[in-house]
């Protein structure tokens, strides 16, 4: 029960951050792939790179235990994304 | 403290300082709960719920019984703060228009592409979503399941995701825009 309280805040926050960094709007997402706003990919490395440090840190200082990392299955992986990459561009997600 | 509220209060923040937030806030979803931020797993869960109480039946396979099994799961829960995330942020930035006019279809460069029809921005959006969640499906994840927390742990599934994503991305951009890309 305390778990699905925590995904609500988590939730919230993580979609504050996509609010303020503006990935809630078309043009933003779609401008990307055109290569004249670069923004998703700044949050994303930026959010990646903060979260690899943290998390390698406190896994090194033995505070937490990674959960199950996303399964590798190569041509799955490569097929959905090569799919999901016609719908962002047209929805802008 | 003045500064912290003005800058809440900014409709568009650096896209890194929302970053550092959303690292933030991945950490803190592995530490206190153990779990991984994502957003597309909660629809399936959400479908498999509606498709066991609807047909029983056909929602009886492997994908819907261990892979995805239904009910409200950690991700659901997340998904309902998502959205009201992102209300606060836009209510904080005022540029929440519930109920107001064009609310619907208010982005700019929409229009320039595609015309002004609020209905076809909603069609288009429902096709298009029924293609990423298809492809989330396939890969396990979407951009924040498997691009975002699946990148945090350095899996090698969310660098070939993205690889993918942005590939069909760019040339899915190309074909649409042609000579205004």
């Amino acid at each position: 029960m305390a778990n699905l309280f925590l995904a609500l805040v988590f939730g919230s926050f993580f979609g504050f951050a996509l609010n303020k960094a503006g990935l809630t709007r078309y043009s933003k997402i779609v401008n990307v792939f055109r290569f004249t706003d670069m923004a998703v990919l700044q949050f994303m490395m930026t959010a990646l790179v903060v979260a690899m440090i943290g998390l390698y840190g406190l896994r090194g200082l033995g505070l937490i235990e990674f959960p199950n990392v996303p399964g590798t299955y190569i041509v799955g992986n490569l097929i959905g994304g090569l799919i999901f990459g016609v719908g962002m561009a047209l929805t802008g997600y | 403290m003045k500064f912290i509220l003005n800058y809440i209060r900014k409709e568009t923040w650096s896209p890194y300082v929302a970053g550092i937030l959303l690292g933030l806030v991945g950490i803190a979803a592995v530490w206190a709960s153990n779990s991984l931020l994502g957003a597309s797993g909660a629809f399936e869960n959400l479908a498999g719920l509606i498709g066991k109480a609807l047909a029983p039946a056909s929602f009886d396979n492997l994908y819907f019984n261990f892979i995805m099994p239904p009910g409200i799961t950690y991700g659901v829960m997340m998904l309902v703060g998502v959205f009201f995330g992102g209300m606060i942020g836009a209510a904080t930035s005022g540029t929440l228009k519930w109920g107001k006019k064009n609310a619907a279809n208010s982005d700019e460069q929409w229009k320039r592409i595609f015309g002004p029809q609020t209905w076809k921005r909603w069609l288009l959006a429902f096709v298009g979503a029924i293609v990423l969640e298809y492809a989330a499906g396939i890969a396990g994840g979407c951009t924040s399941g498997l691009a975002i927390s699946g990148g945090m742990l350095l899996a090698p599934s969310a660098f070939l995701f993205i690889a993918g994503m942005f590939a069909s991305g760019i040339l899915t951009a190309l074909l649409i825009y042609r000579r205004r890309y």
